[in-house]
């Protein structure tokens, strides 16, 4: 997979001090939004009456044969072609290689074969599920339809999850490896919904998903999606930004913690609070520790236009993987939908800034538009 | 830049830390038996690898509540003895990450919860924990080892702990960790043994890899891990490496959700793969930890993958005749019995082996091999999915 000795290329570290970045070329989402279509940018916004969130499905037919269409759970579906609409879009037939994050895995398909062996008391139940259970599935399918035969990795850790695959993609660039296929899914099951609403960590219904973010109410809602990226060493005609760095960083113990990796991240990527025009925050309705991120966004980021995404595509451990979406999409065209703006400035999304976390796991990226 | 290995930490069926470990594969001491510990109807019918203790006395023995996962347990008993092991001065000063793996998760935990939540989809006994959360296992651990600079947890079936070692490699090379604790672990499960059960795959006896009459694999549980460091971090070590890691390499083998190519392909580009990394030549391999399960797929794809790329094939041996296959901790545990091998000259032979395989020209070592020279071991996992990866262990003269 690499070979150390020929490190010409411009890229540094992974977790800061880079300077060109790597460039974001294609990029492929399904959310609980209209996002399939590269075309579109969050024309209109899904409305949910719901405490919880599940994907648009794109027409999948265009990626799979029908008999595959029937025995794939709903995440495989649109995991891979998620997938393969980052590929299309960047033009690829082969990635060079593939990293993925999933916090939970493929849960509904294992549920359903936990499911059978506890009904059938471990008598006799049906292999398909168990196959399709393993967290690389969605990795290794794409790798399977597109006959990439190089490193494929799943990282599998909560909030880290996309995260590391991104860390994993960047040293792949390091080790001279090109038009890395990075992505993240995770899917709401039934069971995590009814764990989440066991531990009041879900918003109580009615609610309403573009109505998070005020007074009223307290917890998230749940969701899920499913985003791809092939990042490059080179620019083309389709890329979209660079994708200048991230970093994570575990249980920090207090607000001036969190401070303190944010610029510290900036000035390791040659960058400060002034260069920053927008900022990702990932606010998400839950009152506790949505108070952090609200006092950042009011004191440490006064300048910049202050956006939110947790209100359409809902809560979930890879969710920072919508937030790079949404980071791709702002970058291209230089627009900030109306739907996403918390706080105005009037900056237009030159270098954005993402800060997410999801309980302990706390991450930051950082993009500049080209 | 060299990564070296300061210290490791194993526990599985045959011991529950290197010591044991190391007396149990010289004493041809196998750890495949009746299941006592999983509660599950197959403990009479389908033989496994378990780690001899409860959980409460595992739990007592790490200090985590003993409503806690038994991986984690497995984890940090493993993690804790390979990071005293390495005896690192000022431990705290470096930057230092922790890389697990594991294939389940909480699974063990919450497949008993889960039967509670078919029964009442409100009922007291949800938690958080997803059955699937794999990264919660590792924070528990994280947090005992006090580790926070770089936390994650890989997961590629078979593969993974082979790939943790390697992105913490990977890490120390870029100059982002000074220090990486990598490895795996995984318990038995219900989930597992049925899942296995119903592909059709498990002997119900104890099982013989690269065997022509192979009946399927036993599953075991257990967790391993290495502590890899920089030079820099090398130089102050007390206790001089006696290995390193020269090298390692991920492939896919992009043919079938779960079974193998029947040329290997996915695993000849990783032997491939991790031999150039590590500039060395097939000859100087001198031992090859196989993957070896039993299976009649795997031992085939492998098998001859390795005649295809060695030719001349090195003494070859499969160590899950005494663990059992224990999926995501796989790779973490041979990659200590790979040391081991190293450090003591020595290598284990393949329990319980008769009759080669007639597609294959080699077979493998069947005794106890000792003050026989290893300077290159090669260790192989390959998983679900065409994951498939290599690494090399190096002797540090």
């Amino acid at each position: 997979m690499s070979n150390q000795k020929e490190n010409k290329t411009v890229f540094k570290a992974p977790f800061g001090g880079l300077g060109a970045g790597l460039f974001i070329n294609g990029i492929g989402c399904i959310s609980p939004q209209r996002t399939f279509d590269n075309s579109e940018f969050l024309a209109e916004v899904k409305e949910y009456n719901t405490n919880r969130l599940t994907c648009v499905d794109a027409d999948y037919t265009k990626f799979f044969d029908a008999g595959s269409i029937r025995r794939m759970g709903r995440l495989m579906k649109y995991g891979t072609a998620a997938g393969m609409i980052a590929l299309r879009d960047a033009g690829l037939e082969v990635p060079g290689a593939i990293s993925t994050g999933t916090a939970l895995g493929l849960p509904e398909v294992s549920q359903k074969f936990l499911k059978s062996l506890i009904e059938v008391d471990e008598t006799i139940v049906s292999p398909t599920t168990f196959i399709q259970s393993t967290h690389n599935t969605v990795s290794s399918n794409i790798a399977l339809l597109c006959k990439c035969f190089s490193h494929n990795n799943t990282f599998s850790h909560k909030g880290f999850s996309f995260e590391s695959a991104l860390t994993d993609a960047q040293l792949l660039v390091l080790e001279n490896m090109n038009n890395i296929l990075v992505g993240a899914y995770d899917e709401v099951s039934d069971y995590k919904y009814a764990a989440m609403k066991k531990t009041k960590e879900l918003r109580g219904e009615p609610c309403n998903n573009l109505d998070i973010y005020g007074e009223k109410g307290n917890g998230v809602i749940a969701g899920e999606g499913a985003a791809f990226f092939v990042l490059a060493k080179e620019k083309t005609e389709n890329t979209y930004g660079s994708f200048v760095g991230n970093k994570t960083f575990y249980k920090p113990e207090s607000t001036e913690e969190i401070r303190n990796h944010i610029l510290s991240f900036l000035k390791e990527n040659n960058s400060s609070l002034e260069d920053i025009d927008v900022v990702i925050t990932g606010i998400s309705g839950a009152k506790e520790t949505d108070a952090t991120r609200i006092d950042l966004n009011k004191n440490l980021f006064t300048t910049q236009t202050i956006i939110a995404y947790k209100h359409l595509c809902g809560e979930y451990m890879t969710s920072s993987a919508f937030a790079f979406w949404l980071a791709s999409k702002m970058m291209k065209s230089q627009q900030i939908p109306d739907s996403v703006i918390l706080e105005n400035r009037n900056r237009s999304p030159k270098n954005i800034l993402l800060y997410n976390s999801h309980k302990h796991n706390h991450s930051l990226m950082l993009f500049k538009a080209c | 830049m060299k990564v070296f290995i300061a210290g490791k930490g194993v526990i599985s069926a045959i011991g529950n830390n290197v010591a044991e470990n190391l007396a149990s594969l010289r004493n041809l001491q196998t750890g495949v038996s009746k299941i006592t510990v999983l509660p599950t109807r197959y403990a009479e019918t389908i033989p496994a690898a378990e780690v001899k203790l409860s959980n409460e006395e595992l739990a007592q023995r790490c200090g985590l509540n003993s409503g806690e996962p038994r991986t984690a347990f497995l984890s940090s008993l493993a993690a804790k003895e390979a990071v005293d092991d390495a005896n690192i001065p000022n431990f705290k000063k470096w930057r230092t990450g922790f890389i697990s793996a594991n294939t389940v998760g909480a699974m063990d935990k919450t497949e008993t919860i889960y039967k509670y939540y078919l029964e009442d989809s409100n009922t007291d006994k949800l938690i958080e924990e997803d059955p699937y959360d794999a990264g919660y296992v590792t924070e528990l651990v994280a947090n005992q080892l006090g580790i926070k600079d770089h936390i994650t947890t890989i997961s590629t079936a078979c593969s993974s702990s082979t790939n943790a070692m390697a992105y913490g490699a990977r890490l120390i090379k870029a100059n982002q960790l000074d220090i990486v604790v990598a490895g795996g672990c995984d318990a038995m499960s219900k989930f597992t043994l049925n899942g296995f059960n119903s592909l059709m795959i498990l002997d119900t006896n104890p099982c013989t890899p690269y065997d022509e009459n192979r009946k399927g694999l036993n599953l075991g549980e257990g967790a391993g891990y290495v502590v890899l460091v920089s030079e820099k971090v090398a130089a102050t070590l007390t206790k001089k490496p006696t290995t390193f890691l020269s090298g390692y390499a991920n492939a896919n083998d992009a043919f079938h959700q779960t079974a193998s190519s029947p040329e290997g392909k996915g695993n000849f580009m990783a032997m491939q793969g991790a031999l150039e990394m590590s500039e060395l030549t097939t000859k100087d391999i001198d031992y090859i930890n196989l993957h070896g399960t039993g299976t009649s797929n795997n031992d085939l794809s492998e098998g001859v993958a390795i005649q295809r790329i060695f030719g001349d094939v090195p003494k070859v041996s499969s160590t899950k005749p005494y663990t059992g296959h224990t999926l995501g901790a796989c790779a973490g545990i041979e990659a200590v019995y790979s040391i081991l091998s190293i450090e003591n000259n020595i290598i284990f032979p393949n329990l319980r082996f008769q009759n080669k395989m007639k597609e294959l020209e080699f077979s493998p070592v069947t005794e106890l091999l000792e003050n026989v020279e290893v300077n290159h071991v090669m260790s192989n996992s390959f998983g679900f999915g065409g994951n498939c990866s290599s690494v090399i262990f190096s002797k540090h003269q």
